[in-house]
């Protein structure tokens, strides 16, 4: 201590000063960077996120990288010069630790020449004598500040939240940088003669998959088709450039394949929409999604109630599939068939009840999964009237009765209403009678002597 | 000179001041900075404070010549600043210069608000440019020369309150303040008894030279520019007309009607200056201009009407625009 203190000592006190104001700089430099480092690598790991789901161009990528780089250096430089402590604020702190009465400041600021020499000397000399009184790195040490931590904390949920919500963006994004991004890994792809071939099918399936007239489900079929052949090509490939193309392409062609699957989804939502919006046309039958196909129908009715009551789902068989004009049908069974053609009618049927082969439904991609239901009950509007459903019997009418205690227990079957029960749950008082009432027939003959209401069930 | 030396004298003046004058420290050690700076200063206070006898021992103790004006309406300038009068010598006559009072050292205009203006104003060259001209002949005061002049805050009938030029050319406005019962006693014990203190002189009778040197070595105190700029800004603050008052402080804009002159800068500079000196340092502090400021700037802030209204000092303005403008 005796060796520094002698070493600092040795120094003018307009050196303190100036060292003051340095040390103090860089604190402020530190400060700066700590508070905007978080946030400029939420926007990198931003920017990543883009570039991995092929949103944004390479180009892009490295363009948006540096400006966010730039906009961080300019936000330090522009809080630097605002907080950068100057000399005189340096002399002023020096002249508080040491309880000089502005002498470091005085020292620090005048110009010397302007002054008697002797004054100043003298001045000199009694600034030197407390400067045995303050250590810059003891005074002045280096704390993060509070506003890092609150930088950290906001760019910490800034991400989550981005991390949260990337599904969310890639199921509303625009589909025309996907067919670029398709392309240019193509492009890439082409140079090289092993993948050439691969190169050229992704081309081509680029230009496919810009005609309008196309599907949204043979889209899917074709994009499945060439993203097995891209994986394939990269299980097999050990160039770790060429593996990185391929990458790339398999990425684009997921993000393709999402989109498909979106707009698949919205068109059904869609058709869904028209239904609803015509009550009158779904009492008529099936409405619109089976017009056109009259011959069909009935036996669909009958197909599709024989499922209903079986707890099943509502799936066709392959017969009715090829007659099915049922959009939502048609999508979830070319779904689970990645290659129809091939297969039986007896593999496709199995496919449709749940059992799709391994590693299918992962191609597939986990949001599309997510977004087409599979297995689910059909919809309360399939039920023909008097068939029981999730919410009961469809068209029925109920009435509550309310009868005698020992009325009420003989219809449970108990012997009196104290008597315990072999299930322990306690029984209501008011019993409720579910019995549905016959469906309304206009043309039935009237009843012959009319009942009350209440004594409907009781008496059948 | 040295600085020790300047801080010995002045500590020796202000000690054998105090053997007369029974408290009022800031208002001896504020006189004597005036003094050393080249300035004068105005003393206002009620009647009996000792201001007379204050601006009495001081002239004794600095060795130097002295003279008391009474301010009275018929005072007429040719009884301060002197006249040509006929004499006649070995059979010629002729105008001869008679000095008036004002040529001394130390001169006290007492009740200086009694005279009529054109009275007032002729003390005006003389505290400003330390000559008089009678009959287009400019004749040079003393060196070194101060004005002391007291004036009554009661009893306003019948006075002249001085205008606000003359008030600018005081260098410092000081407030005689009656004393406290501690005071009080120690002048009762002091006057009443059979032993009476006396000054003593602490400078030789050609202390002029002491003087000079000493007010020389007042102007060499060490100032830093911020210091210099926290009194612009000070004083800068005080203006309630200029630049549409953006550097004024909102009292400033409602009670003040006109802002301190560069004079007041001049006069808080060179008295943070003495204090320092008197203080044993060679450069000045901000502990400096906050001991100065009030008699520097009270009297050259101007109140408009409804500072007047409601009782609103001067010092109250100060204080506030101190407390508003950052030192740094």
């Amino acid at each position: 201590m005796r060796t520094s203190t002698g070493t600092q000592s040795r120094e003018l006190p307009e050196q303190r000063v100036g060292r003051l104001a340095a040390r103090l700089r860089n604190q402020k430099l530190w400060d700066s960077l700590l508070i905007f480092l978080p946030p400029l690598l939420v926007a990198t790991y931003l920017a990543i996120v883009l570039y991995n789901f092929a949103w944004i161009a390479p180009l892009t990528f490295y363009l948006l990288s540096g400006a966010m780089l730039g906009v961080g250096l300019l936000a330090v430089v522009v809080r630097i010069r605002r907080l950068i402590p100057s000399v005189p604020v340096a002399a002023r702190l020096v002249d508080e630790k040491t309880s000089a009465k502005d002498r470091f400041l005085t020292l620090a600021t005048i110009d010397v020449a302007l002054w008697p020499g002797a004054l100043v000397e003298r001045l000199r000399n009694e600034a030197a004598a407390l400067l045995e009184r303050i250590d810059l790195r003891r005074e002045f040490p280096y704390r993060v500040k509070r506003s890092f931590y609150w930088s950290f904390l906001f760019s910490l949920i800034a991400a989550t939240l981005f991390h949260l919500s990337v599904p969310l963006i890639g199921s509303t994004r625009n589909q025309a940088p996907a067919y670029d991004t398709l392309n240019e890994v193509a492009a890439k792809m082409a140079k090289r003669p092993p993948l050439s071939a691969l190169a050229h099918e992704l081309s081509t399936l680029a230009m496919k998959l810009q005609d309008p007239k196309l599907a949204e489900q043979e889209k899917q079929t074709l994009i499945h088709k060439v993203l097995e052949q891209v994986e394939t090509q990269q299980r097999k490939e050990h160039e770790k450039e060429s593996r990185a193309l391929l990458g790339e392409a398999s990425s684009a062609l997921q993000g393709l394949e999402q989109q498909s699957a979106q707009g698949q989804k919205e068109d059904t939502e869609k058709g869904d929409g028209g239904a609803q919006s015509k009550p009158s046309q779904q009492g008529q039958g099936e409405g619109k999604q089976s017009q056109g196909d009259g011959d069909s129908k009935g036996e669909l009715n009958a197909e599709r109630s024989k499922d209903m009551q079986q707890g099943q789902k509502a799936q066709n068989t392959p017969q009715e599939q090829g007659k099915e004009k049922n959009q939502q049908s048609q999508g979830d069974r070319k779904d689970n068939q990645p290659a129809p053609s091939n297969k039986s009618d007896q593999d496709t049927g199995k496919e449709l009840t749940g059992k799709t082969p391994d590693g299918a439904q992962e191609r597939l991609g986990r949001s599309r999964s997510e977004e087409i239901p599979q297995g689910a009950p059909p919809a309360e509007r399939f039920y023909k009237p008097g068939e029981e459903g999730k919410e009961g019997v469809k068209g029925a009418r109920y009435v509550t009765v309310q009868l005698p205690e020992e009325l009420a227990a003989d219809t449970k079957g108990e012997g009196s209403v104290s008597k315990p029960s072999k299930e322990t749950r306690a029984f209501p008082k008011t019993p409720v009678s579910n019995a549905p009432l016959p469906a309304h027939v206009p043309e039935a003959p009237m009843e012959k002597q009319q009942l009350p209401l209440e004594y409907r069930g009781i008496i059948r | 000179m040295e600085p020790e030396k300047f801080q010995l004298v002045f500590k020796r003046l202000e000690a054998e001041v105090r053997k007369v004058i029974v408290g009022h420290d800031d208002v001896i050690r504020q006189v004597l900075i005036a003094f050393f700076a080249g300035g004068h200063v105005l003393l206002e206070g009620v009647p009996g404070l000792g201001k007379t006898l204050l601006v009495k021992s001081l002239s004794h103790v600095l060795g130097v010549s002295f003279k008391r004006i009474q301010f009275t309406p018929d005072l007429m300038p040719s009884d301060i600043v002197g006249t040509e009068v006929l004499t006649e010598a070995s059979g010629r006559r002729e105008f001869q210069f008679k000095k008036g009072p004002i040529f001394a050292h130390v001169v006290l205009a007492d009740e200086i608000n009694r005279a009529t203006p054109k009275t007032q104003s002729a003390v005006l060259e003389a505290m400003e440019e330390k000559q008089v001209t009678v009959f287009g002949e400019s004749h040079a005061l003393a060196s070194p020369f101060i004005v002391l002049a007291t004036q009554n805050p009661i009893e306003l009938e019948g006075t002249y309150p001085l205008p606000e030029a003359q008030l600018d050319r005081f260098f410092f406005k000081l407030m005689v303040a009656p004393p406290s019962p501690v005071e009080l006693r120690e002048i009762l014990k002091r006057t009443t008894g059979a032993e009476t203190g006396d000054a003593g002189k602490v400078l030789p009778d050609d202390g002029g030279k002491l003087i000079g040197q000493m007010q020389q070595l007042l102007r060499q105190v060490l100032i830093a520019p911020p210091i210099e700029d926290y009194v612009v800004r000070i004083v800068y603050a005080t203006q309630p007309n200029l630049m549409n008052g953006n550097g004024a402080t909102s009292p400033v804009k409602q009670y003040l009607r006109f802002g301190s002159s560069p004079r007041g800068a001049q006069a808080v500079i060179l008295g943070a200056k003495g204090n320092a000196l008197a203080d044993g340092r060679i450069h000045v502090s901000y502990e400096d201009v906050a001991k100065v400021i009030y008699p520097a700037l009270r009297h050259r802030i101007i109140l408009n009407f409804q500072a007047e209204a409601e009782n609103v000092s001067t010092d109250e303005i100060v204080a506030e625009v101190v407390k508003q403008v950052p030192r740094a």
